[in-house]
C-alpha cells in the first residue's frame, strides 16, 4: 500500500503537517510569553487596570457611559460598581496602553500566535476523527478560512483602538 | 500495558473519566486527554473573546461587554480559563521537551510536575481573581 493510500495524504499534506508539527512547538513556546504576560496585565490587579475606587469616580462622574442608558444598542442595561479590592477593565485604560505602537505589535503578535497554533491544532484533531478524506480537507480549509477572518477583525479591531483619541 | 476494558474500541463518558482518574496507572494517556480538551476549549474560548472585543470601537458596547464579565459566575469560569491555559502551557512544554530529547523514563514525574505547577497558578491567580467577590466579603 502507497502512504497515499494509507492515509489518503497528498506528499505536500505531508510536509505541511511535518511543518505544522514544528509550527506547534515554536508558537506554543511564543505563548507561554505572550499569553502569560496578557493573563497577568488584564486578568490580575495591576496599573493597567482601574482600581475600585478610580472606576466608582469614574461611574459617578459619568465618564464610563458617556450616552444615555436608554441609548444602549442592547436594551436595559446598568452598570455596575466595583466591589472593594476588585480591579475592571476600562475602555479608556485599554485605549491608552494600545496607542503605543510596541503594544499594537504585542497584542497582534499574540493575535496571530494563538489563532494559527488552535487552528494547527484544530486541524490534527480533526485529522484524528474524521476519515473521509474530502470532508477533512473541506473542514481543515474552512477553519483556516475562518482563523483568517478572525486575524482579520481582531488586527483591524487594534490597529483602530486609539485612533480617534488624540 | 494494555488498558483492561470491558468492551473494547467502544469510547464512551465512563472509560473517558475512568482514564482521566486513573492517571497513576496511564499519566501518558490522562495528559494527552487533558491537552486535547483544555486546547479544544482554548480554541472555543479565543474564537468567542475575538468577536467580543470587535466591540473596543465602540466604548458604550465594550463597557457592556466587560460588565458581563463582572459576576460571579463569570469569575468562576475565569478561574477554569486560567487552569485550561496553565495545565495546556506546562504540558505542551513537557511534551516539546520529551520529543527534543527523547527521554521518556521519567515521563510520570513530568507529568506530576505539570499537576503540580498547575496548581500552584490556579491556586494563587484563582485567589486573586475571586478576592473580590468572594473572599473579601466573608471577612470581617
Ligand atoms: C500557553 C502556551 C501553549 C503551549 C506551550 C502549547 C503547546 C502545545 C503543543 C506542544 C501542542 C502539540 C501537542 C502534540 O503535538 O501532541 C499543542 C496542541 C494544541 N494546542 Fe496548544 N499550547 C499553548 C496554548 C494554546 C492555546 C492558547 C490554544 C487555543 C487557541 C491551544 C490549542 C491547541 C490545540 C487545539 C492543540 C491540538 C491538541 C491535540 O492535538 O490533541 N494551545 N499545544
Amino acid at each position: 500500500m502507497s502512504p497515499r493510500e494509507e492515509t489518503g495524504e497528498r506528499l505536500s499534506e505531508k510536509r505541511f503537517r511535518a511543518v505544522g508539527w514544528l509550527m506547534q512547538r515554536i508558537t506554543g513556546l511564543g505563548l507561554v510569553l505572550f499569553l502569560g504576560l496578557h493573563f497577568l496585565l488584564q486578568h490580575l490587579p495591576n496599573g493597567f487596570l482601574a482600581t475600585a475606587e478610580e472606576y466608582n469616580r469614574m461611574l459617578q462622574q459619568g465618564e464610563v457611559l458617556m450616552q444615555q442608558e436608554s441609548q444602549s444598542p442592547k436594551g436595559a442595561w446598568a452598570p455596575k460598581e466595583a466591589l472593594p479590592g476588585e480591579h475592571v477593565i476600562t475602555y479608556s485604560k485599554v485605549v491608552e496602553r494600545l496607542q503605543s505602537p510596541l503594544w499594537k505589535v504585542i497584542d497582534i503578535s499574540l493575535l496571530l500566535l494563538a489563532l494559527s497554533h488552535g487552528m494547527q491544532g484544530l486541524s490534527k484533531v480533526l485529522g484524528d476523527y474524521v476519515a473521509r478524506v474530502r470532508l477533512r480537507r473541506t473542514l481543515v480549509a474552512l477553519g483556516w478560512i475562518a482563523a483568517a477572518l478572525l486575524a482579520w477583525e481582531g488586527i483591524r479591531v487594534i490597529l483602530a483602538a486609539g485612533m480617534n483619541i488624540g | 500495558m494494555l488498558h483492561k476494558r470491558e468492551r473494547p474500541g467502544s469510547p464512551s463518558f465512563r472509560t473517558f473519566l475512568s482514564t482521566v482518574f486513573s492517571y497513576r496507572k496511564n499519566a501518558g494517556m490522562a495528559a494527552w486527554m487533558l491537552h486535547r480538551l483544555t486546547g479544544l476549549a482554548l480554541v472555543l474560548y479565543l474564537v468567542m473573546h475575538i468577536i467580543g472585543l470587535r466591540s473596543l470601537t465602540d466604548p458604550v458596547l465594550f463597557e457592556i461587554y466587560v460588565t458581563t464579565f463582572r459576576s460571579p459566575l463569570f469569575k468562576i469560569a475565569e478561574v477554569m480559563l486560567l487552569g485550561s491555559i496553565a495545565f495546556h502551557g506546562f504540558n505542551g512544554l513537557r511534551i516539546a521537551i520529551q520529543d527534543a530529547f527523547y527521554r521518556s523514563e521519567n515521563q510520570r514525574r513530568m507529568f506530576y510536575g505539570v499537576l503540580a505547577f498547575t496548581a500552584a497558578v490556579v491556586i494563587v491567580g484563582g485567589l486573586v481573581i475571586l478576592y473580590p467577590y468572594f473572599i473579601k466579603p466573608l471577612l470581617p
